[in-house]
Parts: C-alpha cells; sequence; structure tokens
C-alpha cells in the first residue's frame, strides 16, 4: 500500500558526522539496552516518592539505590561488554562502582567513561599476557588479574573521576539551567532538530539529554530535559503535513508513518521526509522550540526518558498533576510543525512535480539497469 | 563490491545504531515478506552485526559503519522505512535467486 520514491539522500558518508555519529553511537549503546531498568526507576519513583500517586516511604527506599548503583553500574557493565564482551563488562561494572560510591550525582557519565575504560584495560592485559601464561593457569590468572585491575580502576575512580565528572555534570547542569531560567531553552531546538534527522537522535537523546535529565529527575522528581529530543508533536505535525500537502506519490504512506511515529514512537521513520525536502528543517526547528517553549512555561517534565518517544511513554511518565503542560506541548510542537512543514511543502511543489516527472520518465524509459519494482509491501 | 546469488542467502541481518528500534520494526515486515523461503531474518546493533550475515540491510545513514564493520558483506541500504524499492529488490533476488551486489 505504501509508496515512495527513490529520494537520493543528501547524506555524508564520512567527515565529522560519521565521527560524531560513531562516538554518539556507541554512548547510545550503552545507554538502550538498559532502558528497562531507567523505566523501572521512573515509574517506581513516580509512584512510591511522596508526592506520587501512592506514596510508600518503605517501598521508596529502593529509589536512591536504583538511580545511584544499578542505572549506572548497568551502563558502565554494557559499555565494557561492547568494548570486550563479558570479562569487559565485568571490570567496567566493577570500575563503575567507583564512581557511584559516594557521588552527589547520578553518575551516567561517569559510568560511560568507566566501563569502557574498564573493557579496554582487561582487553590491553590479556592481549599482551595470553601467551605468558602457563597450562593449567589460565582460571588463576584471568580471574585475578579481572579482580586486581578491577580493584584499582575502581579506586582511581572514585579518587579521581568521580570527582572529576561530579564538577563536569554540575557546570553542565548549571548550564541548562540558565537556560531555562532564561526562557532560552528552546534555542537548543536549532541544533537538536537538524542533528536529529542527521540519525545523530540518539547520541543525543541518550548520550547528553538523559543524563543531565536523570540528575534532575532525582532531584525534583521530573526534567524537561527528557522531553527536548523525544517530543512526538514535530513529527506528527510533519507527516500530517505530507498527508495533505506533500507530493502525490508520498501521501498515501504518511498515515502508516504517523502511526509508527507518534504511537509507536520510532521517530527514524519520519527523518527521510525530511531529508527530501531539506527546507522542511525549518518547521521542524519550529515545532520543536515551539513544543520545548510550552513544557517551559507550563513547567512540565517526565519521571524518566521516554523510551521510544511514543506518546504512551509520555503519558506513562507524566508525573502525577502534569498532563496538561505534556500534552499541550506535544499539540503544540505538532500544531505548530503541521502549519510551517504545510506552508513549505506548499511553497515548494512546483519543484517536486518536476521531480516527480524525472522519476516517472526514468522509470518508463527503457532503462539498462532493471527498474526497481513497484512497491506493493 | 561483495556480490552474493539469492539463493545463497540463509540470514539477512537488519542493523540500527541500538538494534531494538528501527531494525525491529523492519524485520517483521522482511520476515512476513520472505515466509516460506526458509530465510532468516534478524536484527543487530550495527557495531555488533553476526558474522553468519549474508546481507545487511541498514538505513543509508549508518551505510559507512556497517560497510566498515563488515567489508565482505553484501550491504543493501535504504532511505524510506516503509515501500524503498531497496526491500523489493533484496527480496525479489532472494526469491527468484538473482545477484545482490552493494
Amino acid at each position: 500500500m505504501s509508496m515512495a520514491l527513490p529520494v537520493p539522500v543528501p547524506v555524508a558518508t564520512g567527515g565529522w558526522r560519521a565521527r560524531v555519529q560513531r562516538f554518539g553511537g556507541f554512548l547510545a549503546g550503552m545507554v538502550i539496552p538498559n532502558i528497562g531498568a531507567i523505566l523501572a526507576w521512573g515509574l517506581l519513583t513516580a509512584f512510591v516518592i511522596p508526592t506520587g500517586w501512592t506514596p510508600n516511604a518503605k517501598l521508596a527506599q529502593m529509589v536512591g539505590p536504583l538511580i545511584t548503583f544499578l542505572l549506572p553500574i548497568l551502563i558502565g557493565y554494557t559499555g565494557g561488554y561492547l568494548v570486550y564482551g563479558q570479562r569487559g563488562a565485568v571490570v567496567g561494572a566493577i570500575g563503575t562502582a567507583g564512581v557511584a560510591v559516594g557521588s552527589s550525582v547520578p553518575q551516567f557519565i561517569g559510568a560511560m567513561i568507566m566501563g569502557p575504560l574498564g573493557g579496554l584495560v582487561i582487553k590491553e592485559f590479556d592481549n599482551r599476557t595470553q601467551e605468558h601464561v602457563p597450562t593449567g593457569f589460565e582460571m588463576l590468572v584471568n580471574n585475578f588479574s579481572a579482580g586486581i585491575i578491577g580493584a584499582g580502576l575502581a579506586i582511581l575512580a572514585f579518587w579521581a573521576i568521580g570527582p572529576a565528572v561530579e564538577h563536569a555534570s554540575t557546570a553542565l547542569g548549571h548550564a541548562v539551567n540558565f537556560l531555562i531560567n532564561h526562557t532560552l531553552l528552546p534555542l537548543v531546538s536549532i541544533i537538536v532538530e537538524p542533528a536529529k534527522v542527521l540519525f545523530l537522535n540518539n547520541a543525543i537523546n541518550h548520550g547528553v539529554l538523559a543524563p543531565l535529565g536523570v540528575a534532575k529527575a532525582a532531584k525534583h522528581g521530573k526534567a524537561i530535559e527528557f522531553m527536548i529530543e523525544s517530543n512526538p508533536g514535530p513529527g506528527l505535525g510533519l507527516l500530517t503535513a505530507y498527508w495533505f500537502f506533500g507530493p502525490r506519490s508520498i501521501r498515501p504512506s504518511a498515515p502508516g508513518a504517523i502511526i509508527i511515529q507518534f504511537f509507536g514512537g520510532i521517530h527514524e521513520v519520519y527523518f527521510p521526509y525530511v531529508l527530501m525536502r531539506p527546507i522542511l528543517i525549518v518547521g521542524m526547528i519550529a515545532g520543536g522550540m515551539a513544543g520545548v517553549l510550552t513544557f517551559l512555561v507550563t513547567h512540565a517534565g517526565l519521571v524518566a526518558t521516554p523510551s521510544p518517544g511514543s506518546i504512551f511513554a509520555y503519558l506513562a511518565e507524566t508525573p502525577k498533576g502534569g498532563y496538561f503542560g505534556v500534552l499541550a506541548g506535544v499539540a503544540v510542537g505538532a500544531i505548530v510543525s503541521f502549519l510551517v512543514n504545510s506552508f513549505l511543502l506548499k511553497l515548494t511543489s512546483r519543484e517536486d512535480e518536476a521531480v516527480e516527472e524525472e522519476v516517472a520518465r526514468a522509470e518508463t524509459a527503457p532503462a539498462s539497469a532493471p527498474a526497481p519494482a513497484p512497491a506493493t509491501a | 563490491m561483495p556480490t552474493i546469488q539469492g539463493s545463497d542467502v540463509h540470514k539477512v541481518v537488519v542493523a540500527c545504531e541500538a538494534g531494538m528500534g528501527s531494525s525491529v520494526l523492519l524485520v517483521s515486515q522482511l520476515r512476513q515478506r520472505l515466509k516460506g523461503t526458509g530465510v532468516e531474518v534478524d536484527h543487530a546493533p550495527v557495531r555488533g552485526i553476526p558474522p553468519d550475515a549474508d546481507v545487511i540491510v541498514v538505513n543509508r545513514g549508518l551505510e559507512a559503519t556497517a560497510r566498515s564493520v563488515a567489508p565482505d558483506t553484501v550491504v543493501v541500504p535504504f532511505a524510506m522505512f516503509r515501500g524503498d524499492p531497496a526491500f523489493d529488490r533484496l527480496v525479489k533476488a532472494i526469491k527468484e535467486g538473482a545477484t545482490l551486489e552493494g
């Protein structure tokens, strides 16, 4: 039922974008597999803290250890695993415990350093020693090397890396607070929205915004940082604009994309719609800024990172009494994005008629290469 | 450029950044379309593509990464998550035994 033009996507395959994506993707790769645990913490917090749905002082004892220890250690474990499998994971987790203990902020960033570092150190050690271990001593050497290196890293993390990261996190948090207090936060969309459609979405959301948001949510029970990249409203507005005013051949694919994006939370499905008409990034920025501004003035926040960025995740993670601001920000983001993107689509429609004609001509021409079969998915 | 005969394809791996979001969405679509061919369709993070993958399906934004991870495996890049002609070419090649290149 869906149709699509074989549109050339202007994506550079090398250069800074690839490097940023590789690095950001690595950060996201440590966080995303653990989102279940982040949700457990967020939901538990929303229910049992004194201002929650069902305050319960006994169960609330879990909130602190979950955010301080479980989440960073899981992230560090995963980071170590990405570098050097199970052995890397164990050493990464031990090192992460060193940053987590005694820290006053949830050490997500510390975990993102210690996890891979632990994996790297034990990998390097194994590479250098493996050949020299006498037969029969492998297990002894393996276990004690992991234990000794892990303990050493934990001490290094406790004394040096933990405090350094704590300072850096606090400074970053202050910078974000400055933007919030001066109503400048919407400006962040100017960077976030273009980066998002270049597939840096996970890097930004899970690599940068989630650690900041978690620190704030641990203190205040909710954070706006979770909603800057993940707002499903602007994408809904864009796809709706395509549905009504897009090139005729693309319109039928929009409703299906809306279901996947807005309800399923897979924002990636809308990125190609922006990339095939790059001017629409203006509409995405407008929608993103309007959404963030609405969240800001209504003091909206979520209890944990909504992943995937679905409207259902938003509803599930809205703290008690916070529905108005959350829904308003999603709606305003969608409406502004729809209006601006519709206008831009109309404005550029002459161009795409030419493109469609060209494609039609190319498809009917006796092609040297086999023409793509019509989409019938 | 690596090539493979459609009939030699036993495992298609859809890769995305984390291996649990957009790739899963495509896995269910491709599985349905390859039903009855005996071809296994799986998802994976782009940096963790399993070595037994015969064909890698990946978004153009991650194509370079996929190629560097698995330089000897055929990579089928796509732009649209729904209705991209790349999927049709892949399914057709597997069902009719044509050569896949890329």
